[in-house]
């Protein structure tokens, strides 16, 4: 018993040493307060405006808070509320349906895209860089406005080149979220594949060559040689991706405003909904509070699955 | 290293301050002089949000009013920050839950009575109703009262109506079908006049893609929905005192299935994607043939855009005689900040746009609506556009009931589009879904 609570002690201490063997206390302890000042004006920004806030998030969730400000206390009621809440249920499962479509079909696309132009010349790897960049740099909402111009049900190009004229794709509760998880699609990938070449970039070529010259097949080279090698961004982008599926907004308040009937409802764009149109903030904040969980379970499942790995 | 500590505390100590200014800007520019000439004694800094209400689009539309207004009253400075109704809500909410709620606002009783004197948050105008509201009509100073106390003082106001493409009409035949006089139409006719201009469309003698279109992807312009409903069987949106929503009426239900049957063949179009932007922009490129969302801003917004003769309408009704939304009645009303020198200089302003003559009318024309003091008269009898006017003129005389401030107005809001959509989309049974808007609606009436 003695011996297991001694030796993880001494792990520890042996890393400290290494580290700053060599370093005077006093020496490691300035350039610890020199660290502590560098970081000290993002860290106001982060408590202040991130940690702080997330506090009254989870205050006002047990709170009846309306416009005219807390009117009492909710205790639980804004949380039961919530799971009896058909609209939230709809939410619910229209979030996890984009997170479980877009994340994959993202990360794999990308991928795939990333594979295909990281070896070539730099000239046309950057041409394709800046073009799948390009919805990223140009803005969710110029985005929308151009998708909504093509969806138009009258004159939209969609349409007039089906030959479904009047069709509104946007406004039939079986195509809209379709559409929604699409454009998400387009200006999702863009970010991933700037990654993903870089990444590949990076893979130890040594390693590549080593395996080709022992008669390993591509698939095995990517699998065995590449993959873990880009695994830090794979991880990096699933998270991103999943975060910002999870927290869709512009392009649901742009073109559908969650309908038609709740359709293309959202956790993220119901919080908005109750919080500015139904002014309902100590609902709107509970809901805020189920979300940032959802996404922090599904972000430690990432974690733990590609650890694991 | 000791570079670096101590670049490490400027950086820090600079950040810090940074905050520090950001903090204290509010202050600063309060102290700061308000257009005398330096002189800081007694000066009051107000800030008027105002809803983008006709001409209202910009602060710039403000200046001559507040420019005339300081003439006066040098020591008070406004300060005005336009907002619209894509994300006013939102703006407003922020800040009144972050105790940043302005000084004044100019909108409509929905949400200067209807919201925020509900919650509270307005500051009581009785005593500017006793001394400047006698010639104002009961219907408006009725509802800029909550429980007999006024929360708002109104400048304009209109009524909401719908417009039709008349050179379409004319050469679909279905001129026939209205009033060009009283600009009123029976429900009759109206559905044949929908048919005709589909009939026509189909045959490639006018150049339409839809008759009309019920909108209801959003609660944007949601009062012509209402009204189309409401005047088909004569009915209201409200029961008679005021303690239902009235959907599923017999007559309401009865207009909502005839409108689900003419979406069925052809002679209406139905849009769960359409706010009524979107509706007044496929009437302005002559997508459709009316639109049910129409007032003289709307007018004039899209005068240059359309290549055709906007013809005002009222809402079809089967005894042909339509009761039309209020436009507004738009005024002001008084966040209470607790600061009295500034609720004093507020009133001071509002006294002085919704009083004084000479501002006043400046300023109802700039909404674009007409006065509600009826000794002002006609205000645009000798303008340029006064033919143009007219009909919108002619529409007050049809004004109906009011009925935004009827308990959970926000949340019924929230519930009538998606009724549409399940209606006129889905093909769903029209009594079911307005019984469950009705009994959702009545959930938050109080």
């Amino acid at each position: 018993m003695a011996q297991n609570t001694v030796a993880p002690q001494q792990k520890p201490n042996k890393q400290k040493n290494s580290q700053f063997s060599g370093m005077s206390k006093a020496l490691v302890r300035r350039e610890t307060i020199s660290a502590y000042c560098f970081l000290l004006p993002s860290l106001i920004f982060f408590v202040g405006f991130v940690v702080v806030p997330m506090f009254i998030c989870v205050f006002y969730s047990f709170m009846e808070y309306g416009l005219g400000g807390i009117k009492g206390f909710a205790g639980l009621d804004n949380y039961i509320k919530l799971f009896q809440d058909p609209i939230f249920h709809r939410g619910f499962l229209n979030t996890v349906l984009i997170v479980v479509i877009a994340v994959p079909t993202v990360t794999a696309f990308s991928l795939w895209v990333s594979s295909a132009i990281y070896k070539m010349h730099s000239v046309p790897r950057s041409f394709f860089r800046c073009v799948f960049y390009l919805p990223v740099v140009t803005g969710s909402v110029a985005i929308t406005v151009v998708w909504k111009w093509i969806l138009h049900p009258y004159n939209g190009l969609l349409n007039q080149v089906a030959g479904t004229t009047g069709f509104d794709w946007l406004g039939n509760s079986s195509t809209a979220i379709w559409f929604i998880i699409l454009i998400l699609f387009t200006t999702s990938i863009g970010q991933p594949i700037v990654l993903y070449v870089a990444a590949l970039g990076n893979v130890d070529q040594s390693l590549v060559e080593a395996a080709q010259v022992d008669g390993a097949t591509k698939l095995q080279v990517f699998w065995k040689i590449k993959w873990p090698q880009i695994m830090p961004t794979t991880l990096y982008v699933l998270v991103i991706t999943t975060i910002n599926s999870f927290q869709c907004f512009a392009l649901i308040q742009l073109l559908t405003k969650g309908g038609p009937l709740n359709s293309t409802m959202t956790i993220m764009y119901q919080v908005y909904d109750t919080a500015y149109r139904l002014n309902d903030l100590g609902y709107a904040n509970a809901i805020g509070v189920v979300l940032a969980i959802i996404i922090a379970i599904f972000s430690a499942i990432q974690f733990k699955v590609a650890k694991t790995d | 290293m000791k570079k670096k500590r101590i670049l490490a505390l400027a950086l820090a100590a600079s950040m810090s301050l940074g905050l520090a200014a950001c903090g204290g800007g509010e202050e600063a520019s309060t102290e700061s002089p308000s257009g005398n000439g330096g002189e800081s004694t007694g000066a009051v800094e107000l800030n008027l949000w105002s809803f983008n209400i006709g001409g209202f689009t910009d602060s710039a539309a403000w200046e001559p009013i507040v420019a005339a207004f300081n003439e006066a009253n040098p020591d008070i400075k406004i300060t005005v920050t336009p907002i619209n109704y894509q994300d006013g809500d939102q703006k407003l909410t922020t800040a009144i839950s972050s105790n940043n709620a302005p000084d004044i606002i100019f909108e409509g009783p929905e949400r200067i009575v209807g919201n925020y004197a509900r919650e509270g948050l307005m500051v009581d105008l009785s005593d500017m109703w006793t001394s400047g509201g006698s010639d104002i009509a009961e219907g408006i100073s009725s509802v800029s009262q909550l429980d007999g106390t006024y929360y708002m003082y109104p400048l304009s106001v209109a009524a909401h109506c719908m417009a039709i493409n008349y050179e379409a009409f004319e050469a679909a035949g279905a001129l026939q079908y209205i009033d060009e006089e009283t600009r009123t139409w029976t429900t009759d006719n109206f559905v044949k006049a929908m048919e005709a201009i589909r009939d026509a469309a189909a045959a490639g003698t006018i150049d339409v893609t839809v008759p009309g279109i019920i909108y209801c992807g959003a609660q944007g312009g949601d009062q012509g929905t209402r009204a189309l409903v409401n005047n088909l069987y004569s009915d209201y949106y409200v029961t008679d005192d005021g303690s239902s929503y009235n959907a599923n009426s017999e007559n309401n239900v009865k207009a909502l299935k005839l409108l689900q049957d003419m979406v069925n063949n052809g002679s209406m179009s139905a849009n769960a994607s359409f706010a009524a932007s979107d509706e007044l922009q496929a009437f302005a490129n002559q997508t459709a043939a009316v639109t049910f969302c129409w007032n003289y801003s709307n007018y004039t917004q899209y005068a240059e855009q359309t290549q055709f003769t906007p013809f005002a309408m009222a809402f079809p009704s089967d005894d042909g005689k339509p009761e039309l939304e209020m436009a507004g009645p738009y005024g002001f009303g008084i966040f209470n900040n607790g600061d009295e020198a500034k609720i004093e200089a507020a009133k001071k302003f509002i006294d002085f746009v919704c009083n004084d003559k000479t501002a006043g009318v400046e300023a109802v024309k700039t909404t674009g609506f007409f006065p509600v003091h009826s000794e002002w008269g006609d205000v645009y009898a000798d303008a340029e556009d006064a033919d143009v006017r007219a009909p919108f003129a002619l529409m007050s005389d049809y004004l109906g009931r009011y009925y935004a401030l009827t308990g959970g107005w926000t949340e019924q809001r929230a519930l009538w589009w998606p009724m549409l959509q399940e209606i006129m989309t889905t093909g769903a049974d029209v009594q079911t879904a307005a019984d469950s808007f009705v009994q959702q609606a009545n959930a938050n009436i109080g």
